[in-house]
């Protein structure tokens, strides 16, 4: 299940970009040969590789960074300093902060990537058409998505997270991905159809039409890809979004359950003790930051290649 | 098209918006700081009618607008206050209370025996739905007052009218006698009757015989030392002012400002900085820098909070009392109040709080003694579940200390357990309700008058109200009635006392811990106390200058 | 343009009723038992069970209850909480001071968002775009419920700069801290997105056309790449509104605001079905308004885009 994840989400940014490759593949230099050439020159392209390279690995196979148990807690520990094995101390519960935000890693990516693909993928449909159709079709979409937003994250995340993991035993980790997808794709829609909007009246679509491109192929290789640079920005930041958002649902109890680890879960129970221990609430916002980041910068350095504007 | 610059429409539009966030601001109140006043904080009470009032902040709020027949003292036992006398009949079936003379209501109407029995009968009516409606159920008529559905909760049906409106038990023989007729004889019911449900209501409360007025709740008048300044400012304030001439004890403030508050940690960084002056229960999470912020500010004192968790008796792998007793010995309770609570609280080995009379120390003896050897040796021997689980209520400040007693006795037992948190105690009693493996479920009990019935009758009798694990014991629940029964205190004691050692033997809960009120206090104030029922001594405290 | 206005309207009036519908059903499907979420831990007596759950048409269906509301919706009366308030005059205390503190945080997160995406743009990969960059993504990773009790810690309480609740009657000081945590949530996002935008519109032909003709680079960014960038920005600030007034829940708790987000919490948590939907319809409208004026407002900022 969760390497299943990992493989769709290492994947998740080339598909995006795979539209125009396939398009232009029977030219010599095609728009995906021109990207490569840029991003192997990247810093940032490679940096970013690493890090979120690393971070997934982490993920699939915690066991390969740390040999401590990170259920292995004693309340006479608390809060005690870094010592042998666990080199960021203890937190409040005396659990290895380091062992424990390693193992967070795995509901963490898990949650942010596919709750950000449900959101993304939703939020191509709706955006898309809408923008590109126009009309009823736009109205209906756009109030739709009206409904959507006006109903308040809570309310729904709540009754969304009771309703979704009824089976006791079941670690809430699939209906928190499907919560924050439901809920998190309007605004990706909405940037999108408006991208959409913007690009539908340039001059390549008015000739594309002209040359008897037909909807889904105006569409999907022409405005999709020329609309995708500020919808890749909003979908990296969706997912650093999410990861956080997942604490969140934790924090009112329809979140991940039981004994699961995350570090959503680790950094608002560290918030409450920063003042005595800050820690248990460091570490794993320093490794949340960096995953938002690399993340980020992937999806920049991706567009940057892919975005024939910005050559 | 809407205008030729965007820009200039930009700029406005954030000019409005701002001045809209402007608006309305700058009246705040100064005037309150040089007077005599006091300001507490409490959250959001949900009903200032005292027949519905069970939750300590509209108790507190209550306190200090009414004056009641009976307070405690420090040993715990009624004392008349706005009662003259209080006595049973030879059987203690008949009570007499006789009121003081000279109160009046807020409004000039004098206290008399009838604006007791008014205020008691709209409590007790069923179809008034009032929350503290069970107090009542000891008053001789309490059941003709409440209607039956004639097909179920879910059923169309609307049910029928009750057959009486008023309590056959209650009368007003005079302007300052009243006579309650007790169900069944009950020698400590004086205890009873210090409870916030058992204030008077003035005439003017009603509208017509057995009908509130509208609005009288955000104006509520009582008999107490303060009167309402103004309405009820939902979720902002409660405004209180001295009374003129009051006939009671009078206190040493001229006022003072419920401060609502949503969050324990909101309210604490008020008290830090100087905006608030009492807060009455410091959060978990501020405990460990309350003494650095408040010096010796912070304090300590005892209340009737007793933590526990209970077994449901619909799972059956609970059932062989050594499961039970083994769960009890996995866990340190002392290493739990010690760095969970930084001693904010006490490890509880007995089934009631020492704060009732007749608390013995330790009824639970070993059972309740950190043994992990002991422990794991009962654990395999009655083939204790693999796995276990505690759930919780996710909107109280639990999760840190289940978490901890999780670890505590995975560590003594071996065996994996989780602490699992339900968004609310309700979602946590409906899946009891429905029988599902709920596993240990966090429970928690705050007495309503301080006798040892409070706790061993609605926790632990069959039909006690919050026995939602299912326990039930004839011999226990018998105990329990004698006690009520029986002709003094002292005997009474003694039966409850017997009734207790069932518990112990049969451990259908794990005692806990005791709490204590830790409350703390900003440099305006002094002589500052909280009581066991939470509430700060509004006729002690002081403002310093 | 007239005919398009209208047209949305009457869409609005349909929107409105599909919201508060989605909106009650999803609170009936979140009820299980109000009466005791109401009591907390207390119990209830079976005889206060069968008193409110006639009041508030407990045991009736799902379409009953609707019908009941949508009754008294439309005579204007928004009914009675559980706790037996009008609803009416909660929404009356609540709304105004969510819309000063959500309007006061757009403005906040507008301002900083908008100049230094502008400037990060202009200077890619520049110290300060580096910078803005590291600095949104730690606002960014922290969730709320982390941010809003260290802003109040530390600005709050140990360098007194601000004061550490707001109450319920709030000067526009008192509430600058909250509103900027709460501008911190959706902060991130404009900035980006401005970043991006301004970036791509740099390189666009129509600034390569401006600069031939001789126009000076301030007036090419300040008003034709500007005026274009802003277009994707606009359409977020919308809908940060709308998630601003909703989704002030944390900070409104922390900083003790009694508005629309606290007492959705409380309305959600003690499963008060027509204290939610009072509010949700509320926000469904504010959502709506801003919604159209954001479309009207893409027209006047893109000559390109025509409403018929």
């Amino acid at each position: 299940m969760s390497d299943m994840n990992s493989v769709t989400a290492a994947e998740a940014p080339e598909k995006l970009s795979a539209q125009p490759r396939r398009g232009k593949s029977d030219k010599n230099r095609s728009l995906a040969g021109d990207a490569w050439n840029d991003l192997r020159k990247s810093k940032i392209f490679w940096f970013a590789v690493v890090l979120v390279a690393a971070v997934l690995l982490m993920a699939a196979w915690p066991s390969l960074f740390t040999s401590a148990d990170p259920n292995e807690c004693a309340l006479n520990r608390k809060h005690a300093g870094p010592s042998g094995g666990a080199i960021f101390g203890y937190d409040f519960q005396g659990c290895d902060v380091y062992a424990r935000t390693i193992y967070g890693a795995r509901n963490s990516i898990i949650v942010g990537i596919a709750s950000t693909a449900l959101a993304g993928i939703i939020g191509i449909i709706f955006g898309l058409s809408s923008g590109y159709f126009g009309g009823a079709v736009d109205a209906v979409l756009s109030r739709i998505i009206d409904i959507m937003l006006s109903i308040p994250f809570l309310l729904a995340g709540i009754v969304l997270s009771r309703r979704l993991s009824s089976d006791p035993n079941d670690n809430g980790l699939l209906a928190v991905i499907l919560t924050l997808g439901l809920l998190t794709w309007t605004s990706s829609a909405r940037v999108m159809r408006s991208a959409v909007i913007a690009s539908k009246s340039q001059d390549y679509v008015a000739a594309g039409r002209m040359l008897g491109a037909g909807p889904g192929r105006l569409m999907f290789r022409h405005i999709l890809p020329n609309s995708i640079a500020s919808f890749i920005v909003v979908l990296t930041i969706l997912l650093g979004v999410n990861i956080g958002v997942e604490a969140t649902l934790s924090f009112l109890g329809v979140g991940l359950k039981g004994d699961a680890i995350s570090w959503g879960i680790a950094i608002s129970e560290g918030t409450g003790f920063a003042r005595v221990a800050s820690g248990p609430l460091v570490w794993p916002a320093v490794f949340l930051g960096l995953t938002v980041l690399a993340f980020i910068m992937l999806g920049d350095a991706i567009r940057d290649a892919f975005d024939p504007k910005l050559r | 098209m809407l205008g030729k610059s965007p820009w200039k429409m930009a700029v406005g539009a954030t000019a409005i918006a701002l001045l809209a966030a402007g608006c309305g601001s700058g009246d705040s109140e100064e005037s309150t700081a040089t007077s005599n006043t006091v300001s507490i904080g409490i959250a959001e009470p949900q009903h200032l009618i005292p027949t519905n009032t069970t939750e300590s902040n509209g108790a507190e709020v209550l306190a200090s607008l009414f004056y009641p027949l009976v307070d405690f003292n420090e040993q715990n036992e009624p004392v008349e206050v706005a009662a003259e006398s209080i006595t049973p009949d030879k059987t203690n079936t008949t009570w007499t209370v006789k009121l003081k003379p000279g109160f009046t209501f807020h409004n000039g109407e004098p206290v008399i025996a009838q604006n007791y029995v008014d205020a008691w009968n709209y409590g007790a009516y069923g179809p008034n739905g009032q929350g503290g409606s069970y107090f009542f159920s000891s008053i001789a008529g309490y059941a003709d007052l409440q209607s039956k559905d004639p097909d179920g909760e879910e059923g169309p049906q609307k049910a029928p009218d009750p057959k009486a409106k008023k309590l056959t038990g209650l009368k007003a023989v005079d302007d300052s006698t009243i006579e309650i007729k007790l169900a069944a004889p009950f020698a400590s019911f004086k205890s009873v009757l210090g409870y916030t449900v058992f204030y008077p209501l003035p005439k003017a409360a009603f509208s017509a015989d057995g009908v509130l007025a509208e609005g009288f709740e955000d104006a509520i008048i009582g008999n107490g030392p303060f009167k309402m300044k103004g309405t009820w400012q939902h979720d902002a304030q409660i405004q209180v002012e001295k009374v003129a001439d009051f006939k009671g004890q009078v206190p040493k403030i001229d006022g003072i400002t419920w401060k609502i508050y949503q969050e324990d940690s909101a309210q604490y960084a008020d008290l830090v900085a100087g905006n608030l002056d009492v807060q009455t229960q410091i959060p978990i999470e501020s405990l460990a820098s309350a003494s650095a912020d408040l010096g010796d500010r912070f304090q300590k004192s005892p209340n009737s909070t007793f933590q526990f968790v209970g077994f449901p008796t619909f799972q059956k792998e609970f059932s062989d009392v050594r499961v039970r007793q083994a769960i009890s010995m996995a866990i340190n309770r002392q290493e739990i109040t010690d760095q969970v609570f930084l001693g904010s609280q006490t490890p509880a080995t007995s089934f009631v709080s020492p704060v009732v009379a007749g608390y013995r120390e330790n009824t639970c003896g070993d059972n309740c003694k950190y043994d992990p050897a002991k422990a794991k040796e009962l654990y395999t021997a009655a083939k204790g579940p693999a796995e276990l689980k505690i759930t919780y209520n996710a909107d109280g400040p639990h999760k840190a200390w289940v978490d901890a007693t999780c670890n505590q006795i995975k560590a003594a037992l071996g065996v994996n357990c989780t602490g699992v948190g339900e968004p609310k105690f309700a979602d946590l009693l409906t899946k009891v309700e429905k029988k599902e493996p709920v596993g240990l479920i966090r429970l928690g009990w705050i007495m309503d008058y301080p006798l040892m019935e409070n706790y061993l009758g609605p926790l632990y009798s069959t039909e006690g109200s919050s026995n939602y694990y299912g326990y039930s014991n004839a011999d226990f629940d018998r105990l329990v009635e004698e006690g009520r029964s029986a002709a003094t205190p002292e005997e009474a004691i003694a039966k409850w006392q017997q009734a207790e050692d069932i518990l112990a033997k049969e451990m259908p809960v794990i005692p806990l811990r005791n709490a204590q009120n830790v409350f703390g206090y900003s440099e305006n104030v002094t002589n500052v106390s909280v009581d066991l029922f939470q509430k700060v001594n509004l006729y002690e405290i002081e403002r310093t200058s | 343009m007239f005919r398009y206005i209208v047209r949305r309207l009457l869409q609005m009036v349909l929107t409105f009723f599909g919201a508060t519908f989605v909106v009650f059903a999803l609170v009936f499907a979140n009820q299980d038992d109000p009466l005791q979420a109401l009591a907390g831990e207390r119990p209830i007596t079976e005889s206060q069970r069968l008193a409110l759950t006639e009041r508030y048409h407990l045991d009736e269906g799902f379409f009953t209850q609707y019908g009941y509301y949508m009754k008294g919706l439309l005579t204007g009366d928004f009914g009675e909480s559980l706790t037996q308030r009008k609803i009416a005059d909660l929404l009356a205390d609540a709304w105004p001071t969510t819309a000063r503190l959500a309007l006061l945080a757009l403005v906040i997160a507008a301002v900083i968002a908008i100049s230094a995406g502008v400037f990060s743009a202009l200077r890619r990969g520049g110290v300060f775009d580096n910078v803005t960059l590291v600095a949104t993504l730690i606002i960014l990773a922290m969730p709320i419920v982390v941010i809003a009790p260290l802003a109040q810690l530390v600005f709050g309480i140990q360098l007194g700069w601000f004061p550490p609740t707001s109450g319920a009657d709030p000067s526009l000081w008192a509430l600058f801290l909250p509103a900027l945590v709460l501008a911190s949530s959706v902060l991130a996002t404009q900035l980006r997105v401005t970043r991006t935008s301004v970036a791509e519109n740099l390189r666009s032909d129509y600034v390569r056309t401006a600069r031939a003709k001789g126009l000076s680079y301030r007036r090419v960014v300040s008003v034709h790449v500007l005026r274009n960038s802003l277009i994707p920005v606009i359409t977020l600030i919308g809908v940060d509104l709308g998630q601003l007034m909703a989704g002030a829940i944390v900070t409104e708790g922390v900083f003790n605001i009694p508005g629309v987000g606290f007492n959705l919490v409380r309305a959600i948590r003690t499963e008060d079905g027509p204290l939610v939907v009072g509010f949700v319809s509320v926000l469904v409208i504010v959502f709506l308004v801003v919604n159209l004026l954001v479309d009207l407002l893409y027209a006047a900022l893109d000559p390109r885009i025509r409403y018929e």
